[in-house]
Formats: structure tokens, C-alpha cells, sequence
């Protein structure tokens, strides 16, 4: 067997995919070829790499819902999809044209018509989680270093920072892209493992939304709960600041002092 | 469109975590995922009279989510790719380090060392995709060139590519 051939099979030696002949043939070349050797080797690790360190992201639990009401809808009938195109004559013959109807008419309920905030929110939370996730087992950088790298990576300023105490640990400052705005990104850890993320950006064009006002001593950032996690959403000097946690209500509004009194 | 009424599967659902995840490598966002994902399934639910029973549901299920993902975003040129997979695919993978591999991984840039997120997202989608099919769902060689729409040689020299371009991406990544 030539190198060529035996390397197409790699991958699939290392799954048991091979029929036995083959992977005979296949063992034989690799066992005799110091570069196919490496390749196998690099194979499996880069595989295990992937398998034990690739995040993993699960569905939001309100896309599971809409997918469940939609499928449901299908399956017994009115008033489905179906019957929506049904009594939408001028759709009848462009699939275009229906999905579009589809999507419009949903999108005015269901489906897209989110606010700017929260979609922001929608974003932010989903950051916060893939943040969580990666920060788990890492090495926690030394504060200062981590504030200064950051501070070269954007074009605002946002000190002050809280930079942690003996709660709550400031474990990575991270560049991030909210809604197509460079942001910067905090990641704090509690004792029992629980995040929080701040994000900092540029103020213009963000709207704080007047209603849902949480009042913390003397400040009332604005608030709202998604996919589960609090989240707090204000102003201050020129930036906007939106914090989600992992924490409960009281606990987040303990950090948001923290957090508020810094700056 | 055909009348005939034949609902998705309900099991369909059970893979609405694994097409969510790879949406998210596809997708620039969270909220580009969740549209993304929202619209396979309309599709699917859609073209349900085209899946035969008793075939691979989860594969077609992907299949459309790709196809959704061409049509939606790859069609507006939107993701910038490091290098054409297509340029990719035509240099030898056999001899040994060509260079395109460092190019990709190129330490000019001050990239050496991603971590292993980073240096997923850097790969071309055409590979990227393979590899998340082949490792994080354990597709075999011939859903994925099914699901990616390319010969199975095709498939099988991506992996191999993407193995030595990550490998390379990660040098300095702590195991
Ligand atoms: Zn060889």
C-alpha cells in the first residue's frame, strides 16, 4: 500500500471503521512508514483534542419551544403553516414567496421580533455562557496583567474596573463583538464556581429601556431575566454596561455595587 | 409544493442540540445560529415528504441545515475565509509539510498557541465543518460527503488537512 492510499484510511482505522482486510493493509503500511506513523498518531490525538475540549453549545430552551410549536402545528394540522398559505392565495406555486409569508406572519409573533436590548441581551447571555465554559480549569492570569492586555485591545477606555476581592475573582478580560460593537468583557468567579460577565462598550446607540427598573441603593439599572440568568443593563461615564450572572438576584445586586462603586 | 401530509418526525427533535451546536460554528453569532436552525426546521418540516422512513434522519437533518447555511449566508460572501478550501484541496496533502499548512498557522501573526476554539473557528468552514461532523457527532465518511454535497476522497483529505492545520494551531496549546 502506498502512502496515498493510506492515509485516505486513517482516520477511519482509528473509528474500527475498516473492513479487517484493509485495515491489515493499513497497519502494515504504518508500521513501516515513520511519516504515516506521525500522521495516525496526530490523528487520534487532534480527535481526543477536539472530543474532550471543543465547547459544546445547546440549544436556547425558547428555540426548542418555537421548533416544538411549529412541529406540533404540522403535525395536527390547522392552524399550521399549511393552512396559512392556504388562505394566502398569491403564495400558492412560489416556495420563495411562501416561506416568506411563513416567516413574516410568525416573525411578527414568535419568531424574530426581538428589540434591540434584547437581542443584545440574547447575545450577551450566550457569550456569558461560552465564557463560563472556557474558563473552567484555565489558569487564573494576575489581574493587572489581564486589565492591561486588555486595555491595548480596545479603543475606549473603561477603567476604573472592580478587579475582584476575596469573593469573587476576576479570572479573564476578554475582547468581544456585541451586535457588531467591540466590547470589553469581564469574567468573574465566585467561590462556588459561578460566573459573572461584564460588558463594556461604547455607549452611542444604546438605549436603556425605562421600564423594569431595579432600584440598588441609590442607581436603577435597568432589568430583565434571560434564558434563566439575571442580567442588569446601565450607564455609566461613556460607556454601556450589562452584567448577567449565575447568581440570584440579591447576590447580583451585591456584585453590581461591586462592580458600580469601582468605577 | 406537495399537499401530501406527512409531518417531521417527532425524533427530529432530539437533534436539535447537536444542529444548534454546529450552527453556532457556522453561524457569527448566537442569534444567526438560532435563525439558522429556525429555518432548517422549517424547511424540513417543509420537505418531510422527502425523507424516507427508515433513512438517516439525523444526516438529512444536517444536510438541509448546510444547505440553509449556503444559501443564507455563504451566498452573501459574509465569512471571510483564511484560504479557499477549494484552492485547499487541490495541493498535495503527501508532502508533508507543503507550507500551506504553516501558512494558515503562521506565527507572523502572533497566533501561535490559539486555544482550541480559536484555532476551530480559523480552519475554512468547508473543514471545519468536517472535522466537527467527524469528531463531536461521529458522522461516518459517507454521511459527510452526503451532508457536505462532495466525493467521500474529498471528505477524507479535508480531515486529514485539518488534522495537520489544527495540530499546527495548537503547537504551543498545553494538554
Ligand atoms: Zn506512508
Amino acid at each position: 500500500m502506498e502512502c496515498a492510499e493510506a492515509r485516505e484510511h486513517l482516520s477511519d482505522l482509528n473509528r474500527g471503521h475498516l473492513e479487517a482486510g484493509t485495515a491489515e493493509a493499513v497497519r502494515a503500511h504504518v508500521g513501516q512508514c515513520a511519516s504515516c506513523a506521525a500522521a495516525l498518531q496526530r490523528e487520534a490525538e487532534v480527535r481526543a483534542l477536539i472530543q474532550a475540549r471543543a465547547p459544546r453549545y445547546p440549544a436556547p430552551p425558547a428555540l426548542r419551544s418555537r421548533i416544538q410549536a411549529a412541529m406540533a402545528q404540522d403535525a395536527f394540522g390547522g392552524p399550521g403553516w399549511r393552512a396559512l398559505l392556504r388562505s394566502h392565495p398569491w403564495t400558492v406555486g412560489s416556495l420563495a414567496g411562501a416561506i416568506a409569508v411563513l416567516l413574516l406572519v410568525w416573525g411578527g409573533t414568535l419568531w424574530m421580533a426581538r428589540d434591540p436590548v434584547s437581542r443584545l441581551a440574547a447575545q450577551a447571555v450566550a457569550e456569558h455562557v461560552e465564557y463560563a465554559k472556557e474558563m473552567m480549569n484555565r489558569p487564573i492570569p494576575d489581574p493587572p496583567a489581564l486589565v492591561k492586555e486588555l486595555r491595548s485591545q480596545v479603543d475606549f477606555s473603561f477603567e476604573p474596573i472592580f478587579r475582584g476581592d476575596s469573593q469573587v475573582q476576576l479570572v479573564a478580560g476578554l475582547v468581544s463583538d456585541l451586535l457588531g460593537k467591540r466590547a470589553a468583557a469581564f469574567v468573574y468567579r465566585d467561590g462556588s464556581g459561578r460566573y459573572t460577565t461584564l460588558f463594556l462598550m461604547p455607549e452611542a446607540g444604546t438605549t436603556i429601556p425605562a421600564e423594569n427598573r431595579m432600584p440598588i441603593e441609590t442607581f436603577k439599572p435597568h432589568h430583565r431575566v434571560t434564558s434563566g440568568r439575571h442580567l442588569l443593563l446601565w450607564k455609566q461615564r461613556d460607556l454601556a454596561c450589562l452584567l448577567i450572572s449565575d447568581l440570584d438576584e440579591a447576590e447580583m445586586a451585591a456584585m453590581f455595587l461591586k462592580i458600580r462603586k469601582a468605577a | 409544493m406537495s399537499d401530501a401530509k406527512t409531518p417531521l418526525p417527532a425524533e427530529a427533535l432530539n437533534h436539535l442540540d447537536a444542529l444548534y451546536n454546529l450552527a453556532r460554528w457556522l453561524a457569527r453569532d448566537p442569534t444567526e445560529a438560532e435563525d439558522l436552525v429556525q429555518e432548517t426546521y422549517l424547511r424540513a418540516i417543509r420537505a418531510a415528504h422527502q425523507f424516507q422512513p427508515g433513512t438517516n434522519l439525523r444526516a438529512w437533518l444536517f444536510q438541509i441545515l448546510r444547505n440553509t447555511f449556503f444559501t443564507r449566508y455563504k451566498r452573501k460572501g459574509r465569512e471571510p475565509e483564511v484560504m479557499d478550501p477549494e484552492v485547499l484541496d487541490r495541493m498535495s496533502t503527501l508532502e508533508g509539510p507543503t507550507g500551506v499548512e504553516n501558512r494558515l498557522a503562521g506565527p507572523q501573526d502572533g497566533t501561535a498557541g490559539l486555544d482550541l476554539t480559536a484555532a476551530l473557528k480559523r480552519l475554512p468552514e468547508a473543514y471545519r465543518s468536517v472535522v466537527l461532523l467527524a469528531d463531536v457527532e461521529d458522522f461516518s465518511m459517507g454521511e459527510i460527503a452526503r451532508i457536505m454535497d462532495c466525493p467521500v476522497g474529498t471528505v477524507k483529505s479535508r480531515l486529514f488537512r485539518a488534522r495537520a492545520i489544527l495540530k499546527e494551531l495548537l503547537r504551543d496549546y498545553a494538554s
